[in-house]
């Protein structure tokens, strides 16, 4: 007896999205790859921008399954999402060239047991809940491959697990300095999975509008991007790493100031106070 | 019409045709483990499932309040499980992650008393802001008679609430789903540290002391990925909230701790597969 709660009103449909944001994070992670044809690594910052359209399409996806009202609220949409994607992510890094391929392959297979468990077994029976959980898996594995490649420059195992530090000018091999030794990976666990969950978590309710939906979600990926673009600073080049920043950093300030028209435009009334009021002078 | 209103769904009824089909997944799972990698990784994978359900069956007994009760209108800790579960399930990972070089027992024992004591701590703090901050006592809305102080609940009891506070038998369950749950997580990431650091030193011609960073942030990062996977499998469960061991949704377990064993399965054969592939 699921009773949905809203439908999705006028806006881009979801489908839309899903495709949208499926190849555009596909085509990114592919695009990085022109860091081995030119031996450089300044096209890591393509990682990035994988993140962001990936998290666009996951955002909507927890708007449609959150909308059913599962009742255990929206963050454990996006945890789920990272804990299930990781996996699927992790292995697929082993196949090399194919990376990306297999990491939607085996997101999939792994989202689509863990939502037969949670609509047939645990009972939850709600129709959408097998394709977005399967969406949100594949979601988390391109996010996290994303950031993978935003910091190292690249989404093959070898390169995740070892890097180099560079000791009285020499170059030595070492396993701590990369993006799994270092337990960067946590880190974009968490960043991938706040930015995922906050912008529904942020917008639900009577007034909730796609657009600004979609804007919000943008900007928290470009702002979890400035974070990973600071973290690249250790693993690649100082100048691929400064060219990630500023596309974070262009990337972020454009969604923030839309965000911010669209949040004026959606409320009733603003007044556009100081922090600190104007004293008077007498 | 917007999520805010929404009302769980699922009902406490099992669905014995999907549980049979799960537990076939699980052995189908467990069996093609066996096949690729007998020995060391079977074993692995075990410990997982173990590991898997004691986080899946230990969430059940912690008190989710959720929004309602940080409103005054639910009893339990104001806050959704994957927050529960990462506060005091993970303190209790860290804690046997420190423990891991003196033994399986010990350090599983260590997961167990971090993630017991962090919940404990946790449950205090609950008691003291609800009474002293919120001005609201201790009532349960699922029972006239608290069953461990045989304390009577429904005087305390507000009108249109559903009780609230934290009553003696939530606090004794959130301690319980604590070291439950602290003490499977530090099983799944001690299975896995044993794995990768049998494995990793042939797999990259390196010693054991060079892969260390490596075998330990992999086994944590799954650790966590597992670990949040149960803990929100076992909210949808219990859609959302309960009180404490003395809930009817707590009946619900077996429900939970075959999705529990299914998914600790899945994800430990793949965990697997990256070092023996």
């Amino acid at each position: 007896m699921t009773v949905k709660i809203e439908v999705v009103a006028g806006g881009i449909p979801h489908t839309k999205i899903m495709v949208a944001g499926l190849l555009a994070s596909l085509v990114c992670l592919y695009l990085s790859y022109l860091n081995v044809v030119t031996k450089t690594e300044m096209f890591s910052f393509f990682g990035g921008l994988a993140v962001v359209a990936a998290l666009l399409w996951g955002s909507h996806t927890i708007k449609v399954l959150c909308s059913y009202g599962i009742g255990t609220g929206v963050p454990s949409a996006g945890m789920i999402a990272f804990g299930s994607g990781v996996m699927g992510m992790l292995l697929a890094t082993k196949f090399g060239i194919a990376a990306p391929i297999v990491a939607l392959v085996l997101a999939a297979i792994i989202g689509l047991i863990i939502g037969y468990l949670s609509n047939d077994v645990l009972n939850m029976k709600i129709p959408t809940m097998v394709k977005s959980l399967t969406e949100l898996a594949i979601v988390g594995a391109f996010t996290l491959m994303g950031f993978a490649v935003l910091m190292t420059g690249s989404f093959t195992f070898a390169n995740l697990m070892s890097g180099s530090v560079t000791f009285l000018g020499q170059v030595m091999p070492s396993f701590q300095v990369s993006f799994i030794g270092g337990s960067l990976i946590a880190t974009a666990f968490m960043l991938g999975a706040i930015a995922i969950q906050h912008p529904f978590n942020a917008c639900l309710g009577p007034g909730w509008t796609q657009d600004r939906m979609l804007i919000l979600t943008a900007e928290c990926g470009f702002l979890s991007m400035i974070v990973a673009a600071f973290m690249s600073f250790a693993l690649i080049t100082s100048g691929s790493a400064l060219i990630s920043l500023i596309v974070a950093l262009v990337g972020w300030g454009y969604t923030y100031s839309e965000y911010m028209k669209l949040g004026k435009r959606d409320a009733a009334a603003w007044l556009d106070s100081k922090p600190i009021p104007d004293v008077e002078e007498h | 019409m917007t999520a805010v209103a929404a009302k769980p769904a699922a009902g406490g009824a099992m669905n014995p045709t999907a549980m049979a089909i799960g537990l076939v997944l699980m052995l189908v799972i467990i069996g093609a483990c066996w096949k690729i990698a007998p020995g060391l990784g079977l074993m692995a994978l075990i410990g997982m499932i173990i590991g898997g359900v004691l986080i899946g069956f230990g969430t059940h007994f912690v008190p989710v309040g959720g929004a309602p009760a940080a409103m005054g209108q639910a009893p339990g800790i104001a806050t959704g499980v994957p927050m529960l579960a990462a506060g005091a399930g993970l303190a209790g990972l860290f804690g046997g992650a420190w423990a891991a070089e003196q033994g399986l027992v010990v350090a599983f024992v260590t997961g167990a008393v971090g993630g017991g004591l962090m919940m404990a701590i946790t449950c205090m703090m609950v008691s003291f802001i609800y009474v002293f901050g919120m001005g609201i006592p201790a009532a349960s809305g699922k029972v006239k008679v608290d069953p461990i102080t045989g304390d009577t609940q429904p005087e305390f009891k507000s009108q249109g609430t559903e009780g609230h506070g934290l009553p003696f038998t939530s606090f004794v369950g959130g301690v319980i789903g604590g070291l439950l749950a602290g003490g499977g997580g530090t099983l799944i990431y001690l299975m896995l540290l044993d794995l990768y650091k049998a494995t990793l030193p042939g797999m990259m011609n390196a010693t054991e002391s060079q892969i260390m960073p490596i075998a330990i942030s992999a086994a944590g990062i799954f650790a966590v990925g597992m670990f949040l996977v149960n803990a929100v499998l076992t909210a949808y469960n219990i859609t959302g909230t309960i009180e404490g061991p003395h809930d009817p949704k707590f009946k619900r377990w077996p429900r939970a701790v075959v999705a529990s064993a299914v998914a600790s399965a899945l994800c430990g054969f793949v965990a697997i597969l990256i070092v023996v592939m």
